[in-house]
């Protein structure tokens, strides 16, 4: 009995951080599915308005069709560049050990202070690439005042901030494929590429398989980028689904109808995300 | 043992929570908590007021706090409010939040005092104390202060496209960016503006741009009357046009502000729609042999009568959960009286709303040291705040998308623009 008292004490941080942060916000959200509330006034039943008001809302079906624009973009970007990174950084170059910890910086800085510094850069006015680009005779880019290009340039930024994260990923993917394999295929005369691609690539695909589904979920929830470079604009062509719900929630206090937006949401993302895996799995050796 | 130690944490849990705002001292005696904006200019006022109340007072204390640090104090009240942690007293909310938590049962009526007319009627015109009423007919707040929204303009670059005040209509202010915008350095861009807003499209952007020229070109109307929609077409079509004609011409910049470079006082742009807090920052801010001055809004051409503008107010407000309905109603009376209004404006260079200010003697001496306040003064006495409604940001959401798509991108035309947007509010408002 007083050995199930000590268990239950030291188990205790954890049940309480398990209640309070996950198990009640997520009854409770599956509670708002289903009514109105403001923050200050009483929940009031609206039974599957919440529900109807999604499926006729276009800004949520824009903000949904941006996202996925922008992991069209975001996800091969960030495994080229990563990969590329990564297959250089296994060689041996001078400064290996300098050149990996500054391509992971940017990962630990925070998506603020990068938001920020990246909000300079793009400026159009006063932006260094539009120094650079006018430098050169070209005329300058509205990075993130032109509806069609805001969310190119975001998804250039984030690829840019999380890059250093995969590219550790490759690496250790890169470490283990077997030395006696290259050395094998340079017997049978195999170039750099043949042995890039019959090799290296088939024998990473478990690490691929990871980084896809990583960059999947973290680009799903897109956030900061748009929420202090763009606030969702030019045209609402940046205004990311979580955006859209943050705007929901903490703008209008329409806390229900954010709830049911994010329970949507969360389904579709477990979909896609399963999608991937079924056709992703078929081909990755463990 | 172990009940020992289980009963410590309990009983240490127990005081945490009993750790409130409220109300009653030690003593179990009255105890009013009053909570001013954090910034150092009001927690002087706050300091310089409550310890005058206090000594006049010694049965009704007062503790001042300030609202506690957040992304904005808003969202610290309501916070609060959620957690029930709220003060009595509160000075500094934005009037268009009242009426959010006035359909919340949090605000103590005002009116319900016996003295609320008299108090009203020495600080108020009839036409102010209509606006402080809610929708069900109560009046939940006193406006205290106003920061009227004009236009700074940069007086060297008006002197020398030719202007020696600033443009009145929109004929005339678009005729004046003609001269002021140009490409400096030559590489086909302007890179001076007359003018310059944030191009992002939130709702309380919208505040200082599109509202208070709408209410300007209106002689003074909001979107609502009695509770129903009633845009003025008209004004916020030609205020559409202004905007449009101002960024498809590039004399205004699509510009985001950044907080490590002012474009004004670096004289990137001549002018910006702003309100008193200017004064504060260009004094401590601007280069040398930099020469500023304010003016009213321009107008739509052939608009007579005075210029309106939005009056950006903050409120007083008791909240319901005190304990001490009357005494918090006499301290706020303590808070509006005259000589507190004179310590407002001497030590926040914020303006009371209180009406014939200029010409009362106390604030004379005031006005004299800091003559630029004058034109805010003046301005004061035409002004408008927010219509109250619950749904103020959805109504504002409204505006602002259509403001980006006409405005910004000349997606669209300014009568269609204004169209969708009273579509829009009609629904927001269902």
């Amino acid at each position: 009995m007083k050995q199930n008292r000590i268990g239950w004490l030291f188990l205790s941080p954890y049940l309480i951080h398990f209640a309070v942060f996950l198990a009640f916000p997520i009854v409770f959200s599956l509670v708002l599915l289903f009514h109105q509330w403001d923050v200050v006034s009483p929940l009031k039943f609206v039974g599957l308005q919440n529900f109807t008001k999604v499926f006729q809302d276009k800004l949520f079906f824009k903000a949904l069709f941006n996202t996925f624009y922008f992991l069209i973009i975001h996800i091969p970007l960030q495994i080229i560049v990563a990969l590329l990174l990564a297959v250089i950084l296994n060689r041996k170059i001078k400064f290996r050990g300098f050149f990996r910890a500054v391509y992971f910086l940017p990962v630990v800085v925070s998506g603020v202070v990068i938001t920020m510094l990246w909000n300079q850069l793009y400026n159009l006015n006063s932006g260094l690439l539009n120094q650079l680009i006018q430098s050169i005779g070209l005329p300058r880019v509205a990075w993130l005042t032109s509806p069609k290009l805001a969310m190119p340039s975001i998804a250039i930024m984030a690829t840019w901030k999380n890059v250093g994260l995969y590219v550790v990923l490759f690496l250790v993917g890169l470490q283990s494929v077997p030395k006696s394999m290259y050395e094998a295929a340079d017997i049978e005369g195999a170039s750099e590429w043949q042995k890039f691609r019959k090799i290296t690539l088939p024998m990473i695909n478990s690490t691929f398989f990871m980084v896809v589904i990583l960059s999947t979920i973290s680009g799903f929830s897109l956030f900061i980028e748009p929420y202090i470079m763009t606030g969702g604009g030019p045209m609402n062509s940046t205004l990311s689904a979580v955006l859209y719900i943050y705007k929901q929630a903490f703008n209008f206090y329409h806390m229900g109808y954010a709830a049911t937006l994010g329970f949507v949401f969360a389904i579709i993302l477990f979909t896609v995300v399963l999608i991937q895996r079924k056709v992703l799995e078929r081909d990755v050796g463990y | 043992m172990f009940k020992n130690k289980y009963s410590g944490f309990l009983f240490l849990l127990l005081c945490s929570f009993n750790c409130s705002n409220h109300s009653h001292n030690d003593a179990g005696q009255i105890q009013i908590t009053y909570w001013c904006a954090n910034n150092q200019y009001e927690i002087n006022l706050a300091k310089a007021i409550v310890s005058e109340w206090n000594q006049l007072h010694p049965d009704i204390p007062v503790r001042y706090q300030p609202v506690p640090e957040g992304e904005s104090s808003e969202e610290m009240i309501l916070a609060a409010v959620v957690g029930k942690t709220t003060p009595d007293i509160y000075s500094n909310m934005w009037a268009g939040d009242v009426e959010f938590y006035v359909r919340a049962n949090k605000l103590l009526q005002l009116d319900q005092f016996s003295d609320f007319d008299s108090v009203a009627a020495e600080r108020f015109s009839d036409d102010v104390i209509e606006q402080m009423r809610s929708p069900d007919g109560g009046v939940y707040q006193l406006l205290w202060k106003t920061n009227p929204i004009l236009m700074i303009y940069n007086k060297t670059i008006f002197e020398e496209a030719g202007y020696s005040s600033f443009p009145s209509s929109y004929s005339e202010f678009l005729q004046a960016a003609d001269k002021i915008s140009i490409d400096r350095d030559g590489n086909g861009h302007n890179d001076r503006w007359i003018g310059v807003t944030d191009i992002r499209a939130r709702w309380r952007d919208r505040l200082f741009d599109f509202y208070p020229f709408y209410i300007s070109a209106s002689g003074g109307k909001t979107f609502l009357k009695k509770g129903r929609l009633a845009v003025d077409k008209k004004a916020a079509i030609k205020v559409f046009s202004f905007f449009q004609s101002c960024f498809k011409n590039d004399y205004f910049p699509y510009l985001v502000p950044s907080g490590s470079h002012d474009v004004f006082l670096y004289g990137d742009v001549a002018s910006r729609i702003t309100g008193p807090w200017e004064i504060t920052h260009a004094e401590k801010l601007k280069p040398e042999g930099f020469r500023y001055d304010f003016s009213s809004l321009p107008v739509p051409d052939n608009q007579n009568g005075p210029s309106y503008t939005y009056a950006d107010p903050k409120s007083i407000v008791i909240f319901s959960t005190t304990k001490f309905p009357k005494e918090s109603w006499k301290f706020a009376q303590f808070l509006i009286r005259k000589q507190s209004d004179f310590y407002l404006l001497d030590l926040t260079s914020q303006l009371p709303y209180r009406r014939g200010i200029l010409s009362d003697t106390l604030f004379k001496s005031y006005f004299k040291k800091n003559p630029l306040m004058i034109r805010f003064a003046e301005q004061a006495n035409y002004t408008r705040a927010t219509d109250s409604t619950p749904v103020l940001k959805e109504l504002f959401d409204a505006i602002s998308q259509e403001f980006e798509a006409c405005v910004l991108y000349q997606a669209k035309t300014p009568e269609k623009a204004v169209e969708d947007m009273i579509n829009r509010m009609k629904l927001v408002l269902q």
